[in-house]
Formats: structure tokens, sequence, C-alpha cells
């Protein structure tokens, strides 16, 4: 569904992507995971073209994301939702009015037939009492539901998370984990996630990148992933206390 | 050493989130260099967004567009009538004062109110709103844009197919071409009023004969050229702002240089084109 072809960007001097080959297949969720400033954020943006590869080219659908412009990457566009690591919310606009934007400007829908919408999307991140409310006024988790809530809308195809659960208390980070295999066993949405927490990649991830000094050095399903044999990725499980007793098995799989 | 300072109009995204990072040098050829090229790209970047927004102006006609219009017009204009009144006053007092008391040494200060008007409408009224506008709106534009920008929601608006300029721009372009020329006209008016009041209690001029002097020596072209000038200055506001505020990078401290920087950049561009139309005009 989307593929990285051998995809390098230089910011300054620093390959941050160096000759990145990945497939993000359809109705999978790939997690990507890696220490900070090794462009895990850097590679989501290069899939919606909010960045341009140096050498090589990212394709979706068969479509050639890194060279569309114009309407045709809007058509491209209009298959992600994205949830950003700060929500990216309008201040302006209330919790309501900030999920009912793209069905507001893309579609012509009814106001009670997107309000109605919006409400849905607001309970399945359980901030169906903060509608009214504006983004100054609620928590940053909150705002990252928000922003969650209006990633999917638009029910798209594909969904980008940068971060979605980095500063959500553990009830709220299990909460998005539990929606974003929702999306997936459900409605077959394809995901790609970037976050540093490996409970939650391993427990929502159908595989998982690490993404090392602009390189992927391992891509395996979790059960494999948790067995690398790559001193980074040891490092990484380490680090987070997950270690492999006997068989590790993925609860509901 | 090889600086690649020109690239495609492809690759100069207006909005773009992709700094280009060049070696430092000592060679101060190459730094000057460097800020010739990036102001002509910063003005071709900027006039390439006022194309854009131009091209957008047709979309103020739907409802959240003309809402949102409304809505910059009283943030940009009516919030500033207050500054705008006492500056101009002053100005006013201070412009009849001036030029009365050397009139007054030949025995015609009864015609200050010309002076006044006349100076008001051809210079002071549009330059002084537009440079109070840049300093107010223009930096509070700029900070928002930025601040957009780095917490990234200018990104979530692309992402979600909504175009920042026409979303953004267009309806503060539109605003500001509509409020500039009237808070022009505004402090001319209230000039004209407080160089009457210093006329009538400094210098003996009586009301009657000021306004007048004023009325009958002011022409249409000037308050043309007049309203030309703001008109043009409310432009040069909002797209310096908007492109300083779209190109800031580096977060809180990116956002103060946009912010300084469209100040300093709209003062300038004011004065050079309010100089340009007078000279075009008037000689």
């Amino acid at each position: 569904m989307i593929q990285l072809e051998n995809v390098t960007k230089r910011l300054g001097a620093r390959n941050v992507l160096d000759g990145v080959n990945l497939e993000v297949r359809k109705g999978e969720t790939l997690v990507i995971v890696g220490p900070s400033g090794t462009g895990k954020s850097v590679t989501l943006k290069h899939m919606v073209r909010l960045m341009t590869p140096d050498e090589g080219r990212v394709v979706v659908d068969g479509q050639v994301v890194s060279e569309a412009s114009g309407r045709g990457l809007e058509l491209i566009r209009d298959k992600f939702g994205v949830l950003f690591q700060s929500g990216a919310l309008l201040e302006w606009l209330s919790v309501a009015e900030n999920v009912a934007l793209p069905l507001r400007e893309k579609t012509k829908l009814s106001n009670d037939e997107i309000m109605s919408k919006v409400v849905e999307k607001l309970a399945m991140v359980g901030l169906e009492n903060d509608a009214e409310k504006f983004p100054a006024e609620i928590s940053g988790g909150m705002r990252k539901r928000v922003g969650l809530a209006r990633a999917i809308v638009t029910n798209p195809e594909i969904i980008l998370y940068d971060e979605p659960t980095s500063g959500l208390d553990p009830v709220s980070s299990r909460m998005i984990d539990r929606l974003i295999e929702h999306l997936r066993k459900e409605l077959g949405v394809t995901s790609v996630v970037v976050t540093h927490d490996l409970h939650s990649a391993l427990s929502i991830g159908t595989r998982i990148a690490m993404l090392t000094q602009g390189k992927i050095i391992e891509l395996a399903e979790p059960a494999e992933f948790v067995k690398s044999q790559v001193e980074e990725v040891q490092l990484f499980l380490e680090a987070q206390f997950i270690t492999v007793r006997g068989e590790w098995e993925k609860n509901g799989k | 050493m090889a600086v690649d300072v020109f690239y495609s109009l492809e690759e100069q995204a207006i909005i773009t989130r992709e700094p280009r990072f060049f070696p430092p040098t000592a060679d101060w050829r190459s730094q000057l260099g460097r800020k010739v090229v990036g102001a002509c790209r910063d003005a071709g970047r900027a006039v390439l967004l006022l194309a854009e927004a131009i091209l957008c102006i047709r979309s103020v006609l739907t409802r959240r567009s003309r809402r949102e219009t409304i809505h910059q017009m009283f943030v940009g204009g009516i919030k500033s009538l207050t500054v705008i009144t006492v500056v101009a006053s002053f100005t006013g007092m201070i412009l009849a004062l001036q030029t009365g008391i050397e009139m007054r040494r030949f025995g015609q200060e009864v015609y200050i109110g010309a002076a006044v008007m006349v100076s008001m409408l051809r210079e002071m009224g549009p330059f002084m709103t537009g440079l109070i506008l840049a300093a107010s709106v223009g930096s509070s534009i700029a900070a928002q844009m930025g601040t957009m920008v780095v917490s990234e929601e200018i990104a979530a608006l692309e992402l979600m197919s909504i175009n920042p300029v026409r979303y953004l721009v267009m309806p503060r372009l539109v605003a500001m071409m509509i409020m500039t020329p009237l808070l022009s006209f505004y402090s001319c008016i209230m000039g004209v009023m407080g160089g009457g009041i210093v006329g009538m209690t400094q210098l003996n001029v009586p009301w009657a004969a000021y306004i007048d002097n004023a009325v009958r020596f002011a022409e249409n072209k000037d308050l043309f050229v007049g309203m030309l000038k703001a008109f043009l200055f409310g432009i040069i506001i909002v797209i310096t702002a908007c492109h300083q505020g779209f190109a800031t990078t580096q977060g809180a401290v990116g956002v103060g240089n946009a912010t300084r920087r469209t100040v300093i950049m709209s003062f300038l561009s004011i004065l050079i084109v309010g100089y340009m139309i007078t000279r075009l005009f008037y000689v």
C-alpha cells in the first residue's frame, strides 16, 4: 500500500534517512520504533509529502506521492488521516468544530449529519462530554485524543500516528491502543504508528520496524521482534523491561 | 564551495518545512551574496503568496469565509481604532501647531486647515495607519501563523486538503484591503479635527475658516492617492506577515524572529511604496 524506495533525506550535514526501504501492507499496523532523532517522524512526513526525499521515492497505492502536486497530491492525501504529536488543533475552534473541520471543508453534509459523526468519533475517544470546550481548556492527552477523533472522522484508508500515546496516562494509552486495534480489525484501516512505547508497539503492531541512524535495522512481527539478535533492538527492549521468557505471545492473536 | 541557493519553483513551496542549511563562511562576499539572494527569494515567495491569495478571493463569498473576513475586519480594524484616534489627533495637532507658528509670521495662519488636510490625506493618514497596523495587526498575524507552523496546525490543514492560503491568508487580506483605507480616512478626519482644535485654541483660527480652507484646498486626487496607498499598505502588511509566519522555523525563537522581521519589512515596504506612489502621482 505504501512503499518507501531507497529514501534518503538530508537535513543539514546529516542524513536523517539513509536509503530507507520499507513497505506498509494493506490492512496492517506497522509500528516504527527507535531512539529520538532517528527519523521516525520524518519517515511519516514523507508518506504524505510534508517532506520530499532527496533521493528515492514514496509510492502510495501505485501513485508516486513524492512527485505528486496540486490536485493529485490532494487525492492521495485524502486517503490519509494523521494524528500529530501535539494534536495540531486550531485554537480558536471548539473541540467539536476541530473534529468537524474536514467534513465542513470537504463534504456537503448537513450540519446535523456532521455533528452526528463528530459525536460518534468523540465518543470513540472518550470525549463526548467535552465537545464544547476549547483546546486551551483541555489537557495535552485530551488534545491528542481530539486530534485522533479528527484524523478518523473522514474514515480514511490509512492513518498515521505520530507518538499517539506519549504524554497520556496509562489508561488513556491503552484506550488509544484498543482504538487502533479496533480500526484495523473491524474496518481494515492500514496504520503506521511511530512510538517509543514498546509495550504499545508489541500490543498493536502486526509488524515492528526499528529505525536507527536513518536505517531500518530490524523489521519483524512482534513475536520475532522480541527475540531479535540486533544489539540496538535488545537494548531498546531491555530499557523498557521487556524480556523473553520462553515463547512471547501476544494476547488475542 | 557549492552553495545550493538556486532551486526550482517546485521546491520553493510557499509553506516550507524543509529548512536549507548553509555552511558558515567568513567570506563577506559570500555572506552578502546569500543575503541578496535570500531577500530576492523572500520577495518572490511573498509575490507568489499574494497571487495565490488573490486567486482564492472568490471563495470569500462562502458563508464561513464571509464570517471569518468580518471577524478579521473587527480584529484588525475596529480594535485599532483607539490607538489610531490618539495618534492621528495628535499628529494633526502637531502639524497645525508647527505650520501655524511659521505661517503666523506672515499672517497666513488661517490656511493651516489646508496644510493639515492635504498632509493628512496625501501622506500622514495612510502612512500612520500603515505603521500602526503593521506593528499591531501584522506582528499579531505573523506570530499566529508562526505558532501554527511550529505546532503543526498548518501541516494538519494541508493534510486535510484545506488550503492554508484560502483558509487563513485570504480572509485577512480581504479584511485589511477594506479596513486599511477606511481607517486611513478615519485618521485623516481625526487629524483634521485635532488640527482644528489647536487652530482654534492656540492660533485663534475660527473653526469655520479652518474647515472651509481644509475642504477648499483638498482635491479628489489627494483622497484617491491616499486611499490607494492605504489599500496597498494593507496588502503589504498581510502578505509580509503571513509569508514570514509561514516561513517560521526553530520554535518560539523562530516565532519571535518572524514577528520582528514582519514589522521591519512592513515598515520599510510602506516607506518605499509610499514614496513611489507620491513620485508617480505628484511629480
